[in-house]
């Protein structure tokens, strides 16, 4: 199936406030790569997630998924086919109950009930998190929070998968589960991020943005390495790279 | 402890029981929500001098609490929150009123004293059979029993995205307080100008907030509609329940039961 | 300022109820119909903003007491008067639920109170007209103070009409009002110097989320039509309370009857002592609850007189037995209680 890939040509935002935070980007995501997406505060990342999904629409330029472009009129394809995670579970999870809100989606989607009992089932399943089925959303811990959050994305039965900052505020245990859990999905995969150590591990590409612009884009091992380029973005180079630089020596 | 974290816990623990299970607990909300609001009529149009049939619904209280494994104390020391106002007001009744109604040996009781002490047992009695309401079915399906008895779906969505909220915007002014309060030393700080930058704060990002959901809604295939899962099944034991409570209170509303039972005791 | 369910009788609790449940309904409808649907999550969350600014504090200068504020106005002038009464309303049921302010029955009231004299009439009235379009910090300030002290003197001015018609209180209704209202003028100046001071704050930094400076259309169509509603409104209070007054004999009989009957108050107005005659004449004839009941406490007029000119012993006797009997029974219901739960916990383990 190699027509799920993801393609910016030229995308230009500008937002109604004046300031224009993607200035051009270019890229292509073909089909089952995990791809991560770095940059300091304010270089584009979460506008350029927007995007993806239809949420913003491009000044100039054009986003397309698989051969559907982003429009409005092509919303509910692309809803369907693109999944987002956003970066704070307490926003994404608003029904009262888990249940419920794994079943937001699907209900959307207009699945008959039986189709959507048993999506809720699975994607629980796939993040682990079945016994939660009937919980209270509020009182659930961050790492649960997370993982809800994608099973409510995985429900939709997503083609590409866009997690913005999965790891933040998660304890070290709960991170390791959620890396575990991504490098399980066959999804096309793009993963926002200041943690550069979970991008070294589960992500072989990277793109490094940069005040609005694609600063780099290539094998990750390589980018993160490269200290200057790192610095020149407001980043630096992951512990994982460091130690593995010691263990070649 | 603070207002904010007082309540956020009492939110936590009624949250906490209403997720027990019993066979109060199982019954079809709606069926709860009927018994209630007949509870409440009932009581509520009983006129004031007839104590002693007030009384008797503490019976709805009692016996629902015990059905559902949930101590009546937990009830009860809930329920004296609504005595302040009620005390204000009623506590004119005993000196407006002075007419002598019974003697107790050889004290008079004025009639002032009896309709004083009916209006703090109709308080306590209505704010307990709403707390059992909640505290037996939790808010979730609550709500749930009221869409599907034709409450419109956008007021019970709204009431459930309050309740859904409240947590997290309880601990976002905790947060804010304590910010506040590591800054101002003994009563600084807390006029009413840094408490408006503080509520305007608050504001906009509840305003931020409500943007970010609005996102994560519509990247789900919002489309201005939200929909449950799943509906509630009426069972047998729902009118049972329904039906025994409702007779027992309409008894009590139109005889004068107290007399009669006290009689037969009498007879004994 | 919650009214109570202790306070308030089945009939008022029923008209207000239906008053403020149609205008929420009516409310929805137009929400709906405004097919925003931007408003799903904005106004749950603002609710739940309501609930928790509630409980934030702040000192009222001069007297070291703390205030806080309703929210009625601030709420209108973020969202719109309909979206702000929705939104009030949903935060009066939680609290009515869950922290017993106020009661279930006593909700119509409360609402009608709270929400809708404060997002429905004193907002579209007052502080619409006052501040104006995008008006300076100081014709805003103004509307917001003068806004809520209309709210709250209205919703003051409720409550004790609606305790004094549920006849629950001896308190003669002059004397109440003259304790409830200059307490809400000062509350009322509190709540709109706080309103003020948040939306001067909110027209500073983000002038964009306030409503009164959005170029709304209709929204001047809106308040005739709020007129009207209110209009409705005050024929129905008019025609049910009329007509609750004349026929139901616990309600204000009861507390005119007082009035007439103190042997202090005798220089009443001749025509409340006529009414009250009229009515007890009429209860005279009437076989209401306290005839057909009999000797438990439910007392006309005429039993009352009975009481208390001479004191028969079989009815002191029974009503103190009444009670007792209530006590008796209660006692053994809590402990049939106990015994079950225990037995219920041992099941569950």
């Amino acid at each position: 199936m190699s027509h799920h890939y993801v393609s910016f040509d030229n995308v230009r935002y500008r937002y109604p406030s004046g300031s224009e935070a993607l200035k051009g980007v270019s890229f292509l995501i073909t089909h089952g790569e995990k791809v991560g997406l770095v940059g300091s505060n304010g270089a584009g990342k979460s506008t350029l997630i927007l995007h993806v999904n239809g949420l913003l629409y491009p000044t100039s330029g054009t986003v397309n998924i698989g051969d559907v472009p982003v429009e409005k009129s092509t919303l509910s394809i692309i809803r369907q086919k693109v999944g987002v995670v956003f970066q704070n579970a307490d926003d994404q999870l608003f029904m009262p109950t888990v249940e419920e809100d794994v079943a937001f989606g699907p209900i959307n989607m207009g699945l008959p009930m039986s189709e959507v009992k048993r999506r809720v089932e699975d994607s629980l399943v796939a993040v682990g998190a079945e016994h939660l089925r009937k919980s209270t959303t509020y009182r659930l811990s961050g790492g649960q929070k997370r993982s809800v959050a994608i099973a409510t994305v995985l429900a939709m039965g997503p083609e590409v998968l866009v997690l913005d900052e999965p790891s933040s505020n998660l304890d070290p245990h709960a991170r390791r589960l959620l890396i575990r859990q991504m490098e399980g999905f066959s999804h096309t995969c793009i993963v926002a991020s200041h943690d550069l150590d979970m991008i070294w591990e589960l992500c072989p590409r990277t793109i490094v943005m940069k005040n609005g612009v694609v600063a780099a884009d290539g094998p990750t091992k390589l980018l993160l390495n490269d200290i200057p380029l790192m610095e020149s973005c407001g980043l630096e180079q992951p512990n994982l790279a460091k130690i593995e630089m010691l263990m070649k020596c | 402890m603070s207002k904010l974290e007082k309540a956020y816990n009492e939110l936590d623990k009624m949250e906490l029981v209403s997720s027990e299970n019993s066979s109060v607990h199982a019954l079809d909300p709606r069926s709860k929500i009927l018994v209630t609001s007949v509870y409440l009529c009932l009581m509520l149009s009983l006129p004031l001098v007839r104590l002693s049939e007030l009384l008797l619904f503490f019976v709805f209280p009692i016996l629902t609490a015990a059905m559902a494994g949930i101590p009546y104390g937990f009830l009860f020391k809930r329920s004296l929150v609504v005595l302040p106002f009620a005390l204000l007001i009623g506590v004119f009744n005993p000196i407006f009123d002075r007419e002598t109604l019974f003697y107790v040996g050889s004290v008079p009781v004025s009639k002032g004293w009896v309709t004083f002490s009916s209006i703090l047992v109709r308080g306590l009695l209505s704010v307990q059979g709403a707390l059992l309401l909640i505290l037996t079915s939790g808010f979730y399906n609550v709500c749930k029993g009221m869409e599907q008895m034709k409450v419109p779906a956008l007021f019970t969505n709204q009431l459930l995205f309050v309740y859904r909220y409240v947590f997290v915007l309880i601990q976002e002014s905790i947060r804010l307080s304590w910010a506040r309060d590591s800054r101002s030393f003994g009563k600084k700080g807390h006029g009413v100008k840094v408490w408006s930058m503080m509520i305007g704060q608050l504001l906009i990002r509840t305003f931020e907030r409500a943007n970010r959901i609005h996102l994560s809604m519509k990247s789900r295939g919002f489309q201005g509609s939200l929909r449950m899962l799943g509906h509630f099944e009426w069972h047998r034991s729902d009118s049972l329940f329904l039906f025994c409570w409702c007779t027992f209170f309409l008894v009590i509303r139109i005889f004068p039961v107290s007399e009669s039972l006290l009689a037969s005791f009498r007879w004994f | 300022m919650h009214m109570s369910d202790a306070l308030v009788s089945s009939p008022v609790a029923a008209v207000m109820g239906v008053v403020s449940v149609s205008l929420l309904v009516l409310s929805l409808h137009k929400i709906k119909k405004a097919n925003n649907e931007n408003v799903v999550p904005l106004m749950g969350v603002m609710g739940a903003f309501v609930f928790a600014a509630q409980m934030l504090n702040f000192t009222i200068p001069g007297t070291g007491s703390s205030g806080h504020i309703v929210g009625g106005i601030l709420l209108s002038a973020m969202l719109g008067p309909w979206a702000a009464y929705v939104t009030l309303a949903s935060v009066l049921v939680i609290q009515a639920l869950f922290f017993a302010d106020g009661g279930l029955l006593a909700l119509g009231c409360n609402l009608f109170n709270m929400g809708v004299l404060s997002c429905l009439v004193a907002y579209p009235l007052a502080y619409r007209p006052l501040a104006g379009e995008g008006g300076s910090s100081f014709r805003l300030s103004l509307a917001a103070v003068l806004a809520c002290l209309l709210g709250l003197e209205m919703g003051a001015f409720m409550v004790t009409a609606e305790t004094e018609m549920s006849g629950v209180t001896a308190l003669p209704f002059g004397s109440f009002l003259l304790f409830m209202m200059p307490i809400h003028v000062l509350i009322g100046i509190m709540e709109g110097v706080a309103t003020a001071a948040v939306l001067v704050f909110m027209r500073r930094y983000k002038p964009d989320l306030l409503d009164s400076c959005k170029p709304v259309s209709g929204q001047h169509k809106v308040s005739k039509k709020v007129l009207l509603v209110i209009a409705g409104v005050a024929l129905l209070f008019g025609g049910v309370f009329s007509w609750y007054a004349s026929s139901d004999p616990d309600g204000l009989e009861w507390s005119i009857a007082k009035i007439v009957k103190d042997g202090e108050v005798s220089s009443e107005p001749e025509m409340v002592k006529n009414m009250a005659d009229r009515i007890q004449r009429n209860t005279a004839f009437l076989p209401d609850y306290g005839f057909a009941v009999g000797e438990n406490g439910g007392l006309t007029e005429e039993e009352m007189e009975a009481t208390s000119s001479s004191l028969s012993d079989s009815k002191t006797g029974t009503s103190v037995a009444g009670i007792t009997g209530g006590v008796i029974v209660l006692l053994l219901v809590y402990l049939i209680g106990l015994l079950f739960r225990n037995r219920m916990r041992d099941k569950s383990v």
